[in-house]
C-alpha cells in the first residue's frame, strides 16, 4: 500500500498543474499553486529532513499569498485559446505532457538517481510549466508557469544536491518571482512619475 | 583589513537599499549611484588586492576572499580590470541617466544589479552564479517595466528565458562535480557540456533563443534596455570565460570550438539578415547586440591567445557604441520606440543625436575609421584561416547593420520637415563626445583597444 502512497503527491501535482492550466479564476489558480507546493514538499520530504523540505512549502505558500495580495484581474482568459475548444486543447496537451513525463521517467532515472515518483513529479511539473508558458501571454499565467517549472526543477534537484544555502536561495528566488509578479500586476495602474 | 567582496558587492548593495528608500529624489539617487560606481571603479584601478598599503600610520589591506555562509566570494587583483570596466560602465550610465531622465528605479535597481552580477563573477563554487544572475534578472524587471506602463511581452520573455537558464547551469554544476571525480567517463563529459551549453544559450540569447532581445529593445525605454543589454551579456561572457578557465579540459574539448563557431556565425548572420529588413531603430539596437554576442563567441571559437585578445578588445567599441546608441535614441524618441519613417525631420531638429546615432550604428556595423572596425576586421581575418565560408556568413552581421545604418541615413536626409534645434548644450556636448570617441578609437585603435587586454589577466590558463 505504502509503495502506491508515494504516487499520491504525483496525482496531486498532475491535478493542480492541469487546474492551473485550465482555470480562469485566479483564486482557484492560487489555491492550486498552494496544493502544488504541498505535494512538492511531500515528495522532497521523502528524501530530505522534513524541516528542510518545509522551507519549500513555506516559500511556496508565501509566493502564492504575495500573488493573491496583488489582486489580479478576475478572469484569466487568453486571447488565443478561448472557448471550449481552447480548454479542450489545453486538456489534451496536458494529458500528452503527463504521458511524455511518464515515459521519460526510466531514462531520467539513469541520470538522476531518484525514485520513480520523485522523478515523475519533477518532469511533470517542468513539462506543465513549459506548456503553460507556451500557451499564454497573460502576466499571471506566465508566472504560474515559471513557478511550476522552478518547483519541478527543485524536486529533481533535491535528489542530487542537499545544501541548506541552495535551498534558501531557491526559496528566495521563488519569493522574488512572486514579488515581481505582484509588481507587474500592479505597475500598470500605479502612478506614472512626472 | 577589509574584504574585496565587502567593497565591491556588499557596499553597493547597501547603497542600493538606501537609494531605494530615497527613490523619489531621482536626481540625488542618480548622482549618488554614479559617484559610488565611479569611486568603486577608481578603487578597482588603484587599490591592490592582497597587498597592504600604508596610509601614514595606518595599514590597509584588501583581502581577496570573503566567506559568507560557507561559500567563498573571491575577487583577486586579476579581476581588478573587470571590476573597473563594470563599475565604470555603471557610473557612465548613471551619469547619462541624469541627462536622459532615467526612471526613479534606475539608480537603486541598477546598482543592485551591478552588485549581484559582480557577486556572480566572484562566487565559488560556480553553480551559485546561476542563482545570483537570476536574482540580478529579477531585480532588473522593475527597472525595465516602470510604474504606469503596461507590462511588455519583451520583459516577460526576457524573464522566462533567463529563468530557464538557471536549472541547466545548476545541473551542469552537479554533473561537473561528477566529471571531476571520474574524468574518464565520456558520457558524463558530454552531459555536462550539453547542460552547460543550454544554460549559456539561454543566458546569452543564442540563436534561436534571442527573440526577446529585439522585443525588449522595442517595448521598453531604449536607455534602460541599453543598460541591461550592455551589462548582462558582458558579465555572462566573462562568466563563461571564467568557467573555461576553471575547467581547462573543457577549453581543449574539440567539439566546443566548432559549436562556438557555428553558434557565433548563426547569431551574426541571422541578426544581420533581420537587421536588413528592420524598420525600427530600437529593434535594430537589439539585433546589434545579438550580432555582437555572435562575434564575441566567434572570437572565443578561435581558441588561442589571438582570439582571446580580440574577444577583450571588442568590448570597448561594443559598450561605447551601445551607450551612445541608447542615449541618442532616448533623445530622438523621447524614451519610446522610433521607426525609420519617423526620423525624417529629426536630422534638422536634433542633429547631434541623429549624427551620434548614425556613428554608433555604423561603428557597430564595422565601418572603416570607426571604433568597431579594427577588431572586427582582425576577427574575420583570423576566422578566414579556419573557414572562409564562415567569414562570409559572419560578415552578413556587419553588412546588415551597415545596410540598416544606410537606410536610417536616407530617411533622415530625404525626410521632410524641420524646425529649430531642440537639443540642450549639455546633450550636444555629451553626444558629440561619444561620437568623437568612437571616431578616435577607429582612427587610432592602437591607443584604445589594448586598454582592454588586462581584462584577460584572470584567465591565465586559457592563454
Amino acid at each position: 500500500m505504502s509503495q502506491y502512497l508515494v504516487y499520491l503527491p504525483v496525482v496531486f501535482l498532475a491535478a493542480t498543474s492541469i487546474l492551473l492550466l485550465m482555470s480562469r479564476n485566479w483564486r482557484v489558480c492560487v489555491l492550486a499553486l498552494a496544493v502544488q507546493y504541498l505535494a512538492a514538499f511531500w515528495l522532497v520530504a521523502l528524501i530530505w529532513p522534513v524541516g528542510l523540505a518545509a522551507v519549500k512549502l513555506v516559500a511556496g505558500w508565501m509566493a502564492g499569498s504575495l500573488i493573491g495580495a496583488a489582486q489580479p484581474e478576475d478572469e484569466l482568459v487568453d486571447e488565443h485559446f478561448k472557448g471550449w475548444a481552447g480548454r479542450a486543447l489545453r486538456l489534451i496537451a496536458a494529458l500528452v505532457i503527463l504521458l511524455v513525463a511518464y515515459t521519460l521517467v526510466p531514462a531520467v532515472q539513469e541520470w538522476i538517481p531518484g525514485s520513480a515518483a520523485i522523478v515523475w513529479g519533477g518532469i511533470l511539473l517542468i513539462g506543465m510549466g513549459v506548456l503553460q508558458l507556451g500557451m499564454t501571454t497573460l502576466t499571471l499565467r506566465v508566472f504560474f508557469g515559471l513557478l511550476t517549472i522552478v518547483t519541478g526543477f527543485e524536486i529533481l534537484y533535491a535528489v542530487v544536491e542537499y545544501s541548506v544555502l541552495v535551498t534558501g536561495i531557491l526559496a528566495f528566488i521563488n519569493l522574488g518571482l512572486a514579488l515581481v509578479c505582484a509588481y507587474l500586476l500592479a505597475s500598470p495602474t500605479m502612478q506614472e512619475e512626472t | 583589513m577589509i574584504s574585496a567582496a565587502v567593497l565591491w558587492i556588499a557596499l553597493p548593495l547597501v547603497v542600493a537599499v538606501l537609494l531605494w528608500v530615497l527613490q523619489s529624489r531621482r536626481i540625488f539617487t542618480l548622482i549618488s549611484a554614479s559617484v559610488m560606481s565611479l569611486l568603486l571603479a577608481l578603487l578597482a584601478w588603484i587599490l591592490p588586492i592582497d597587498n597592504a598599503i600604508k596610509l601614514g600610520p595606518l595599514s590597509v589591506e584588501v583581502s581577496s576572499t570573503a566567506t559568507i555562509l560557507g561559500r567563498n566570494f573571491v575577487l583577486t587583483s586579476a579581476d581588478s580590470h573587470l571590476l573597473l570596466l563594470i563599475f565604470l560602465l555603471g557610473g557612465i550610465f548613471f551619469l547619462s541617466g541624469l541627462l536622459l531622465r532615467a526612471n526613479r528605479f534606475f539608480a537603486p535597481l541598477g546598482i543592485a544589479m551591478i552588485a549581484l552580477l559582480v557577486a556572480a563573477l566572484a562566487v565559488e563554487p560556480f553553480l551559485f552564479s546561476a542563482l545570483l544572475i537570476e536574482m540580478a534578472v529579477l531585480v532588473s524587471v522593475p527597472l525595465l517595466s516602470p510604474p504606469g506602463h503596461p507590462v511588455s511581452k519583451g520583459v516577460l520573455r526576457y524573464l522566462i528565458f533567463q529563468t530557464l537558464a538557471m536549472p541547466f547551469i545548476l545541473f551542469a554544476g552537479w554533473v561537473f562535480g561528477g566529471v571531476a571525480i571520474n574524468p574518464a567517463d565520456t558520457q558524463l563529459l558530454v552531459q555536462s557540456v550539453v547542460l552547460l551549453g543550454f544554460g549559456f544559450a539561454f543566458w546569452l540569447a543564442v540563436f534561436p533563443l534571442y527573440t526577446w532581445i529585439p522585443l525588449l529593445a522595442e517595448e521598453v525605454s531604449p536607455f534602460t534596455a541599453g543598460f541591461v543589454l550592455s551589462l548582462l551579456p558582458t558579465v555572462i561572457l566573462f562568466l563563461m570565460l571564467q568557467f573555461f578557465n576553471g575547467f581547462p579540459w573543457l577549453w581543449q574539448y574539440p567539439v566546443l570550438r566548432t559549436a562556438l563557431r557555428l553558434v557565433g556565425v548563426l547569431m551574426a548572420a541571422t541578426g544581420g539578415a533581420w537587421a536588413i529588413f528592420e524598420r525600427n531603430l530600437n529593434r535594430l539596437m537589439g539585433y546589434a547586440v545579438i550580432i555582437e554576442n555572435g562575434y564575441a563567441l566567434l572570437a572565443l571559437s578561435l581558441g588561442d591567445a589571438n582570439g582571446l585578445n580580440l574577444f577583450a578588445m571588442m568590448f570597448l567599441p561594443r559598450l561605447a557604441a551601445l551607450l551612445l546608441w541608447s542615449g541618442a535614441l532616448t533623445v530622438l524618441s523621447g524614451g519610446g520606440s522610433l521607426t525609420f519613417a519617423e526620423t525624417g525631420a529629426l536630422l534638422r531638429r536634433k542633429p547631434f543625436a541623429s549624427v551620434s546615432l548614425l556613428v554608433a550604428v555604423f561603428s557597430m556595423g564595422g565601418l572603416p575609421l570607426l571604433a568597431g572596425m579594427p577588431a572586427r576586421l582582425a576577427l574575420l581575418q583570423s576566422l578566414s584561416e579556419v573557414s572562409f565560408s564562415n567569414v562570409l556568413w559572419a560578415a552578413l552581421g556587419s553588412v546588415g547593420l551597415l545596410f540598416g545604418g544606410g537606410r536610417i541615413l536616407s530617411y533622415m536626409v530625404l525626410g521632410e520637415g524641420g524646425g529649430q534645434i531642440e537639443e540642450g548644450w549639455v546633450q550636444r556636448i555629451v553626444l558629440s563626445g561619444g561620437a568623437v570617441f568612437l571616431l578616435l578609437a577607429g582612427v587610432f585603435p592602437g591607443w584604445f583597444l589594448p586598454l582592454m587586454s588586462p581584462l584577460l589577466a584572470a584567465f591565465e590558463r586559457l592563454r
